[in-house]
């Protein structure tokens, strides 16, 4: 399904390049990748941290950070490039509509070089050649013995990688299900939904090795090379950058850097992470969780009322042409979100929106949901409007107050004490659905209970602990807004 | 001759096909007492909305003090309209404020009075209405006689020339009429300039200064209230009046 949305959206954003090109062909016709980057002097590399031991989460000096070994080949290709490495977290789904929109430099994401992929970006050479087994329950271990084995039965994969393609393709009568995050998946692996799980043989290997209860038997899929190896993606056309990088590339290929380093490196970090798998351990992520949860509500509900009170008083504006065409534009943007889904909105902010200014995470995640919830808000605060009598109104004209002055101070307090509870309903729906922000790499509480579980291999806990802490934020959110509805009951 | 502080000229009005006033053309005088009665749906209402510009007129015109109020621009509207209070048949309070809050709100916010003058001010008005002990009332708590008496002294606060009444009883208990009328009466004989519409036969006769019978749209009689209701000139007054007052 999210996959679906990545596609539309770049529909949305080819046609939006599609605009802007015409501006950069100048820029396009000689390529200046490398020399920009060198001048920025750092080098953004996208990756989906929940794939050990490509790419994952640990701790390190009690800070939560992108390891792995997918982390060292991008740290060698930053050192030998002469700038500074920059990690950024996002889904699987989200890496090349990233690259393609300049919000990464270049993806190193355990990313197959296929020939689908091969029209959109540009691949370095391969890194690494890995291979893919199956992973499944340590107690089917007599029953499967490679792909052919699950007739019948239900596999998994990730969304969007070339297992799952190949799964498809290569099983009959096996329902392959596909999943944003291992972790996901390992953990419908364990409560029998699916009967195994494809993934490349190095990540079988770190979740079977840190988990008892789970076993890796060979997949015997017949794959090309470029369907199991790894390479860098860098945006089309950056010739410049991509040679820079081979280098680096070939380097770590002819002193076997990954097998002899970078492996055993993301293995000790794997150790270290699963020695305390205890929920009160993560006690700081849930933390950083709870915290961005609650920045980006509490912004987001902040401006997203003041948009939500210009767009109503712009609905019900009279007069001349002006105020004609602003009700209908603030009609049409009002209907317009109402009618998309939040989730397109926020990709489509950061991606989209990032073609003409770079925004970061975070802000983009606090634009979209403002954006979103002022639709729903002018929706309210019209309806509070009306629902003032007209009385009030002439009352406050005949005593000389503008129409602003009444507005603002005998029709909006009346208005808000009407719809509070409304706007109440609206705050606590914006703690939950703030969580959609997670695809783009916010870390709030969704995103981190992700990390948690990948870096656990736990993957029910983290659910019932970020469940429990939604649960204290919205009850708690229900009282102080209980509280103040009191305050308002004077008359 | 005195100047008219109010002169309406051939006002007409209708709401689409509906038309309300005909051609009206009257005027007030300073320290007048007008009252407008007539049958219901006559549009006295709308009139007395024209004259504040809380209707617009859909031609004529409307003159407070030589300046005529359908060619100012909004703001020049809005300082014409402090100066004449209007009391509404629903009282019209905020609810949202004490009695103290709803006195003070016009006067600082567009006059700009500091909150030490306003507050000084709205306990006078207060008092001259017998309501100074319910200064941190809400409205939901005060009956419909207080909440008129606080409405007419909210309008009060604003200094206005002319007072405008849309039958400020109607809306009230029998008992309570009369607390009302009084503070109007009073407010009558200190001089200030009054337009009200109301049913009230025994305010009329002993208050107003002259009775405009309006019906059908027009003014069909304008009368000292002793002719008036002694001898009315309009058969359609006649007729009104003979049904009121059996
Ligand atoms: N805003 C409006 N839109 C449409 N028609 C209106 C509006 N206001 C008043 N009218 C119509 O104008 C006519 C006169 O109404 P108005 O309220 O002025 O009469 P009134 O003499 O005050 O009557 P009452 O004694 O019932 O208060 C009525 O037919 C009424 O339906
Ligand atoms: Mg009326």
């Amino acid at each position: 399904m999210k996959k679906k949305w990545v596609l539309f959206l770049a529909l949305v954003i080819a046609l939006f390049t599609g605009a802007t090109m015409t501006g950069t062909t100048a820029h396009a016709a000689s390529d200046d990748s490398l020399a920009q980057v060198q001048k920025k002097g750092t080098l953004v590399m996208g990756t989906s941290p929940d794939y050990p031991p490509y790419e994952f989460q640990a701790t390190v000096h009690g800070k939560t950070k992108v390891v792995g070994m997918d982390v060292a080949v991008g740290e060698k290709i930053a050192k030998d490039l002469g700038v500074k490495l920059e990690v950024k977290s996002m889904s699987f789904d989200s890496l090349l509509v990233a690259l393609q929109t300049g919000k990464v430099d270049m993806v190193i994401s355990g990313m197959n070089p296929t020939p689908a992929r091969k029209k959109n970006v540009d691949f370095t050479h391969t890194y690494y050649q890995g291979g893919y087994s199956i992973v499944i329950n340590k107690a089917d271990k007599g029953i499967y013995k490679n792909k052919d084995s699950f007739k019948g039965k239900t596999i998994g994969a990730q969304t969007g990688s070339t297992m799952y393609n190949e799964s498809k393709k290569q099983t009959t009568d096996t329902t392959v299900k596909g999943m944003t995050s291992v972790s996901d998946l390992i953990l419908g692996l364990q409560s029998h939904k699916l009967q195994g799980v494809a993934m490349e043989k190095p990540s079988a290997e770190a979740y079977v090795s840190n988990n008892k209860e789970l076993a890796s038997i060979p997949s015997d899929f017949d794959l090309s090379a470029s369907d199991t190896s790894a390479s860098v993606a860098f945006k089309k056309g950056s010739t410049s950058l991509v040679a820079a990088a081979n280098k680096s590339v070939d380097q770590i290929k002819k002193q076997n850097l990954v097998n002899k380093d970078y492996l055993p490196a993301a293995g000790k970090y794997l150790k270290t992470n699963t020695v305390n798998t205890s929920m009160l351990h993560y006690w700081k992520a849930f933390l950083k969780g709870v915290e961005y949860t609650l920045i980006i509500t509490v912004c987001s509900v902040f401006f997203g009322f003041i948009l939500g009170v210009l767009l109503a008083l712009a609905r019900m504006a009279q007069g001349g042409p002006l105020m004609t065409g602003l009700r209908w534009l603030a009609t049409a943007y009002v209907e317009f979100i109402r009618g998309t889904p939040m989730m397109v909105q926020v990709m489509f902010v950061y991606f989209g929106l990032g073609l003409v200014v770079n925004l970061p995470a975070l802000m983009s995640g606090i634009i979209a949901i403002s954006l979103n919830s002022g639709a729903y808000v002018a929706e309210y605060i019209r309806g509070g409007i009306n629902s003032v009598d007209k009385g009030q109104t002439e009352a406050a004209r005949s005593l000389g107050m503008s129409r602003g002055y009444t507005m603002r101070y005998v029709v909006l307090p009346q208005a808000l004490k009407n719809i509070w509870p409304s706007l109440g309903n609206e705050f606590i729906t914006l703690i939950k659905d703030s969580s959609i922000v997670s695809i783009i790499g916010v870390s709030e509480l969704i995103f981190q209970s992700n990390i948690v579980r990948s870096d656990t291999y736990r993957g029910v806990a983290p659910i019932a602990v970020i469940m429990v802490l939604y649960f204290i934020l919205t009850f708690t959110a229900s009282r102080i807004l209980n509280f103040f509805e009191r305050r308002m009951q004077h008359d | 001759m005195t100047k008219p502080i109010i002169e309406v000229k051939n006002l007409a009005k209708n709401f689409g096909d509906n038309v309300v006033l005909k051609d009206i053309t009257e005027q007030v005088n300073p320290g007048q007492v007008i009252v407008v009665i007539g049958p219901s749906g006559g549009g006295k209402s709308t009139f007395l909305r024209c004259l504040n510009l809380l209707e617009t007129p859909t031609s004529g015109e409307v003159d407070f003090n030589g300046e005529n109020l359908t060619t100012l621009d909004p703001k020049r509207v809005n300082e014409l309209r402090e100066q004449m209070g209007m009391v509404f048949q629903n009282f019209n309070l905020f609810p949202n404020m004490t009695v103290l809050e709803n006195i003070k709100l016009a006067p600082m916010k567009v006059k700009a009075v500091d909150d030490a003058a306003a507050t000084k001010r709205a306990h006078e008005l207060l008092k001259q209405v017998n309501l100074d002990d319910h200064a941190d009332t809400f409205p939901s708590n005060l009956s419909g006689g207080q909440a008129q008496r606080v409405a007419i002294a909210r309008a009060l606060a604003m200094d206005p020339k002319v007072m405008l009444f849309d039958e400020p009883t109607s809306a009230l208990d029998p008992e309570m009429v009369g607390e009302v009328l009084n503070v109007m009466k009073e407010l009558a004989n200190q001089g200030m300039t009054m337009v009200v519409v109301t049913h009230e036969m025994g305010f009329a006769k002993s208050v107003a200064d002259r009775v405009w019978f309006m019906a059908d749209g027009f003014i069909q009689e304008n009368n000292t209230p002793e002719s008036f209701f002694s001898d009315p000139q309009t058969e359609r007054a006649q007729d009104f009046l003979s049904k009121i007052l059996m």
